[in-house]
C-alpha cells in the first residue's frame, strides 16, 4: 500500500490508528531485537490515541497521518534522547524538535522513536555507533554491515512491512551508502533545501536531512513536505519547493551523463548491473553520454574529508561533560576534566577525525588544506555546473561494492574506508541533489544506482528514479 | 622588524558591548537577570541549535566602523574561533576573522597624531566566571551578547594619548547611540613596548575605562623601564593599581579559525552603507568645530559640551534663542556643573531649551543678576519654573535704579571704614568687598558693575 492510500484510509477511520500502530510497534520491536535499529522510543501509544480521538472528531488532517516515521539519532526530537549515537550525549533530552521533524509531525506523522547511526555520522559501513551500542547488521544478511552512517533507517526502512517513512541525514554519503546496502530508496534533496534546524552538527556546510522509504513516490512524498526554507536556518534556501509526489516515470529524451572512472573502480558485478539499468533507460528513451570530471575525480574525495573533518572537529568542541550529555565526578582543572570526559565517551572513529580536523586548521597547516580544500570545493562545484549543463542527470553506482561482512571491512585500513565514498562525497561536497534506487543484486546483496541531479532538480532525479523502479 | 622611533609605542584592543535589546545570533533579552535565565539553546550552544545573525547588531557595527572612517567589506562573513574554556558555551567563538566588517579608518588625537584603525568587527561574548572559594561557577546570561572589536595600529606614544583615544571614542559611541555608558562595558586590551627595551611586546589585558587606560599604562611603562621584558601577556589589577602576569606568548592558543558554516556570506549593498552613513548624526568634533567656526565658541567650552549628545542639541536648541556665546557661557559654568553635581542625566532635569534660553535672555537684558540666574539654573534641574515669573514673585528683580543703589552704598560707606581706608590705599579687593556686602543686603538682585561705578564716583 503506498503511504497515501494508507493516510486516505486511516483519515476516513477504514483504519483503527491505536490498532494499527499498537500492531507495528511490537513488529518494530521485534525487528530491533535481532537488528538493532533503535536507540531510543517515542510515546507511540500516546500519539496514536490523539490522533484517533482527532479522527473521531471529525479533525483527520495531514498529509502522513497516522504514518510512523522514524528518525536518525542526529535529529532532535524534543523529550526524547537525541545522541548521534555518541555514548558522550547519553541522557541529552532536546528542548525542541528539528523542523523537519515538526512539519512531519504538523502533518500528523507519529514519531516511532530514533535510529542508530554510526557516531555523529563518521562512518560508511554502520559499524562505528558510539561506545555501549549495539551493532546493528544488514536486514538482507545479517552477517553483512547495513551501510551508515544512516544505518538504522536503511535496515528499518528494508524490513518494516508497516506504512513507515525514515527521516536520515547525510554529509559524505551517509543516506545513498545505507539505502545501497539495504536495498531501499534514500533522497538526498540539495543542500539547503531541507532546514538543518535541530540537526546535531557533522560538517554544517554539508549536512543534510534526507527521506528514506521503499518506493521512489514515498520518499518523494515525504521529502515534499520536510523541504522550504526556515527561519531557524538561515542557510536554507529560499527557492521555491516544486511538487515531488506524482512525477511520471518518463525518461524519454532525458540525457544521462555517465562517468567513466566512476564505473571502473567498482566491483564487477556491481558495474554490470548499473550498466545493464542504464541499458534499459536508454530502451525507454534516454540518451547516454559520457562525460568527465577530472578535478572532481582526482581530488574530491580528499577535499571532502578534510572541510568535512575540520567542521566537524570544532562542531565537538562544545561536548565536555559541563553542560548536557554525560558527565563525570568533578576533580582537576577544567582542561583535566573535558579531557578525561572526552577521552572516555568519543569513540575512536570520533577521535582520529578530531585530530585530523584540528591539525588541517591549525595556523601553518591551514593554508595548505582547509584554504585549499575550500578552493578546490569551488572548482568541483564549476566542474559539475559545467556538465549539467550538457546533461539532465549522472548515473553512476552508488557503491563500489555490496554490503560487506565485518571480516571484510577489517581488512580495510582507514585510507581504503574513505575510498568508498569515493562517488559519493564530491556528490555531497557540491551540495547536489542525489538519489539511491536498487538495481539488482549480487548473492542476495542489493546493488544501488545512484541518480544525480543539478542544484534543487529533485524533481528530475525522481522521475528518472521511478522509471528505474519499474524496469524490469 | 619595526619601524618604531618613538620612546613607547601603544596599540589598543578594544571591546564595546553593543546596546541591541537582543543577543548577536539569538533573540535572548540583553538585561540584568538571575544567573543562567536569560538564555536559550542557542547561545547555550546545545545540539542542534543554530545562530542567527542579529540584524541591528550589524547596523551598529557598520556604524561604529564608518563613524571611525573605515571601508565597509562587500561581503561579511563570520568564523570560529576555537579554544576550550568554561565561560564558552560552544568551545569556540562566533567572530570575524578574514574580513572584518570594517578596515583601514582613523581617529586623529588633538596634538595631530594620526591613530589607524585597523578593523572593526563583530563578535559574540562568552559568559561569565564567577570565582568562589571552593569553585567556579559559570553564567551564560552574558553568553552572545554583541561586542564590537577595535583595534589599532600601534599609534599612540604615551598613556595620555592612549587615554585621549579612548575617551574620544567612547564620545563616538555615545554620539552613535549603539552603547549605554550606564550599563555597556567597554574594555581594553592594550599592546605596549619600550624603545629602551627594543620595543619587546607586553599585552595588557582587561582595562577598563579611559581613566584605567592611562594609569595601566603608565604603570606597565614603569614597570618595563624598571626590569627585563618578555613577550608576554599581563592582566591589569585595577584595585592594587599593577600588571601581572598571565602567560608567555610562545605557549598562546592557536585559534584554528574556520569560517562559521551555519552563516551564510552576507552581500553587502552600497545602499545599506549610504543608509547606515546618513543616520550617524553630527560627530561631537565637527559639531563643536563648527560652533567655533560660525559662532567664535571658546574651543574649549565647545569641546566640554560637545561631549554629551543631548547636553549638545539642548546647547543649540538654546543658542538659537539666545546669544551663543553667552549660552556657552552658561552650559559651560551653571549647567554642566548642576549636571555633574547632581548625578543627573539630561533627560531627568527640567531644563529644556525655554526655560534656560529665558533664564539667559534675563541676565542679559538686566533682568535679572548673574546670581539671581545662576540660583535659577539650580532651580530647574528639578522643577520647570517660569524664570520671569519666579523673578517678579520673589522681588529679584535687579536693581538698577542709581538713586536707590546710591543710598545703598553710601550707607555701607559708613558702615564699613576700614574697607574705605584700604581701597583708598589702593587695594582693589576692598571695593570688591563693598560691593559683596550691597550684593548681600540686596539678596543678589543689585546690579553689581553699577554698585561698582557707584563706589568707585563716591570714593573718588
Amino acid at each position: 500500500m503506498r503511504i497515501s492510500e494508507f493516510v486516505e484510509a486511516a483519515k476516513k477511520g477504514n483504519i483503527n490508528i491505536i490498532e494499527h500502530t499498537k500492531k507495528a510497534l511490537k513488529e518494530a520491536e521485534k525487528i530491533n531485537e535481532e537488528y538493532h535499529y533503535i536507540t531510543a522510543w517515542a510515546d507511540v501509544e500516546q500519539q496514536a490515541e490523539q490522533l484517533q480521538k482527532r479522527q473521531e472528531e471529525g479533525n483527520a488532517t495531514g498529509k502522513l497521518f497516522g504514518v510512523l516515521i522514524s528518525v536518525k539519532d542526529d535529529m532532535c526530537v524534543k523529550g526524547i534522547e537525541s545522541c548521534a549515537s555518541s555514548a558522550i550525549l547519553k541522557g541529552y533530552k532536546p528542548l525542541f524538535n528539528a523542523t523537519a521533524v515538526e512539519r512531519c509531525i504538523r502533518e500528523g506523522a507519529i514519531i516511532l522513536g530514533k535510529t542508530v547511526q554510526d557516531e555523529f555520522g563518521f562512518g560508511t559501513f554502520g559499524d562505528k555507533a558510539g561506545i555501549g551500542y549495539k551493532k546493528p547488521k544488514n536486514p538482507v544478511n545479517k552477517k553483512h554491515f547495513p551501510g551508515g552512517s544512516s544505518s538504522g533507517a536503511g535496515g528499518l526502512t528494508k524490513l518494516a512491512d508497516f506504512p513507515h517513512l525514515s527521516l536520515a541525514e547525510s554529509t559524505g554519503g551517509s543516506t545513498a551508502a545505507p539505502a545501497s546496502f539495504c536495498g531501499v530508496i534514500g533522497i538526498t534533496p540539495t543542500y539547503g533545501r531541507v532546514s538543518r534546524y535541530g540537526l546535531i552538527d557533522y560538517a554544517n556546510s554539508m549536512d543534510k536531512i534526507c527521506t528514506m522509504a521503499r518506493t521512489v513516490e514515498d520518499a518523494a512524498l515525504l521529502l515534499e513536505i520536510i523541504s522550504g526554507q526556515d527561519e531557524h536556518d538561515s542557510t536554507s534556501a529560499p527557492e521555491k519547493v516544486p511538487q515531488l509526489t506524482d512525477i511520471p516515470a518518463n525518461v524519454n529524451g532525458i540525457k544521462i551523463g555517465i562517468i567513466k572512472e566512476a564505473f571502473e573502480g567498482a566491483d564487477n558485478h556491481v558495474r554490470k548491473q548499473v550498466l545493464d539499468a542504464v541499458y534499459q533507460l536508454e530502451q525507454k528513451g534516454a540518451r547516454k553520454i559520457e562525460i568527465s570530471l577530472p578535478i572532481t575525480m582526482k581530488y574530491g574525495l580528499a577535499a571532502y574529508y578534510v572541510l568535512a573533518m575540520c567542521e566537524a572537529s570544532t562542531n565537538l568542541a562544545k561536548y565536555c561533560g559541563m553542560r548536557y550529555g554525560q558527565h563525570e565526578k568533578l576533580s582537576g582543572n577544567y582542561n583535566e576534566y573535558f579531557s578525561r570526559v572526552r577521552t572516555q565517551y568519543f569513540g575512536e572513529e570520533v577521535k582520529r577525525r578530531i585530530l585530523l580536523g584540528t591539525f588541517a586548521r591549525m595556523a601553518g597547516y591551514r593554508d595548505a588544506f582547509y584554504t585549499k580544500a575550500a578552493q578546490v570545493r569551488t572548482k568541483i562545484i564549476e566542474e559539475y555546473n559545467n556538465v549539467f549543463s550538457q546533461v539532465d542527470v549522472i548515473i553512476t553506482p552508488t557503491m563500489p561494492i555490496t554490503a560487506p561482512t565485518a571480516e571484510e571491512v577489517k581488512k580495510l585500513t582507514p585510507l581504503q574506508h574513505y575510498l568508498m565514498d569515493v562517488i559519493t562525497a564530491p556528490i555531497n561536497l557540491a551540495g547536489l541533489p542525489h538519489i539511491n534506487v536498487p538495481c539488482g543484486q549480487h548473492n542476495e546483496m542489493p546493488i544501488g544506482m545512484l541518480i544525480t541531479g543539478k542544484h534543487f532538480a529533485e524533481a528530475k532525479i525522481i522521475q528518472v528514479a521511478k522509471a528505474v523502479e519499474n524496469n524490469e | 622588524m619595526n619601524n618604531f622611533t618613538t620612546d613607547v609605542v601603544i596599540g589598543l584592543e578594544i571591546h564595546v558591548q553593543l546596546n541591541t535589546t537582543t543577543g548577536l545570533f539569538c533573540g535572548c533579552p540583553i538585561k540584568p537577570a538571575e544567573p543562567n535565565t536569560a538564555t536559550c539553546p542557542i547561545c547555550l550552544g546545545h545540539p542542534g541549535a543554530k545562530p542567527l545573525v542579529n540584524e541591528k547588531a550589524l547596523e551598529y557595527g557598520a556604524k561604529v566602523a564608518l563613524a571611525l572612517g573605515c571601508k565597509i567589506a562587500p561581503t561579511i562573513t563570520f568564523s570560529r574561533k576555537t579554544y576550550f574554556y568554561p565561560d564558552l558555551a560552544k568551545n569556540f567563538q562566533i567572530t570575524q576573522f578574514e574580513l572584518p566588517l570594517g578596515n583601514n579608518g582613523h581617529l586623529v588625537l588633538d596634538d595631530g597624531t594620526i591613530v589607524r584603525i585597523e578593523r572593526a568587527h563583530l563578535e559574540e561574548d562568552p559568559g561569565s566566571i564567577i570565582r568562589e572559594t571552593e569553585s567556579v561557577l559559570v553564567d551564560y546570561n552574558r553568553s552572545g551578547v554583541p561586542l564590537c572589536e577595535i583595534v589599532t595600529g600601534p599609534d599612540m606614544h604615551s598613556p595620555e594619548q592612549a587615554r585621549e583615544f579612548m575617551k574620544k571614542l567612547l564620545n563616538i559611541l555615545g554620539y552613535l547611540g549603539v552603547y549605554d555608558p550606564n550599563t555597556g562595558i567597554v574594555k581594553a586590551d592594550a599592546n605596549v613596548s619600550i624603545k629602551e627595551k627594543n620595543y619587546t611586546r607586553v599585552e595588557v589585558k582587561n582595562i577598563t575605562g579611559f581613566k584605567e587606560i592611562e594609569r595601566a599604562l603608565q604603570y606597565e611603562i614603569q614597570r618595563q623601564k624598571s626590569q627585563d621584558v618578555k613577550l608576554e601577556t599581563r592582566g591589569w589589577d585595577s584595585e592594587k593599581g599593577i600588571t601581572h602576569f598571565m602567560r608567555n606568548k610562545e605557549t598562546e592558543a592557536d585559534y584554528g579559525y574556520i569560517v562559521e558554516p551555519d552563516l551564510p556570506i552576507f552581500e553587502i549593498s552600497q545602499d545599506w552603507i549610504r543608509s547606515i552613513q546618513a543616520s550617524i548624526p553630527e560627530l561631537g568634533e565637527q559639531r563643536a568645530a563648527r560652533w567655533v567656526k560660525d559662532w567664535k565658541i571658546d574651543e574649549t567650552d565647545a569641546k566640554i559640551i560637545a561631549n554629551n549628545l543631548d547636553v549638545a542639541d539642548l546647547f543649540e536648541k538654546v543658542a538659537k534663542k539666545s546669544k551663543p556665546i553667552i549660552v556657552s557661557r552658561w552650559f559651560r559654568r551653571d549647567i554642566l556643573r548642576q549636571l555633574n553635581e547632581s548625578k543627573l542625566e539630561l533627560n531627568d532635569t527640567k531644563f529644556n531649551e525655554n526655560n534656560l534660553a529665558e533664564t539667559i535672555n534675563l541676565v542679559d537684558t538686566g533682568g535679572a543678576t548673574q546670581q539671581v540666574g545662576s540660583n535659577i539654573i539650580q532651580l530647574l534641574t528639578l522643577q520647570d519654573i517660569s524664570p520671569g515669573d519666579y523673578v517678579i514673585e520673589t522681588g529679584l528683580q535687579q536693581i538698577s535704579d542709581s538713586n536707590e543703589l546710591k543710598k545703598l552704598c553710601v550707607e555701607t560707606i559708613t558702615e564699613h571704614p576700614k574697607a574705605v581706608e584700604d581701597y583708598k590705599k589702593g587695594e582693589e579687593n576692598s571695593l570688591q568687598f563693598l560691593v559683596g556686602q550691597i550684593m548681600r543686603k540686596t539678596k543678589g538682585t543689585a546690579n553689581a558693575q553699577k554698585v561698582k561705578e557707584l563706589f568707585e564716583g563716591l570714593l573718588k
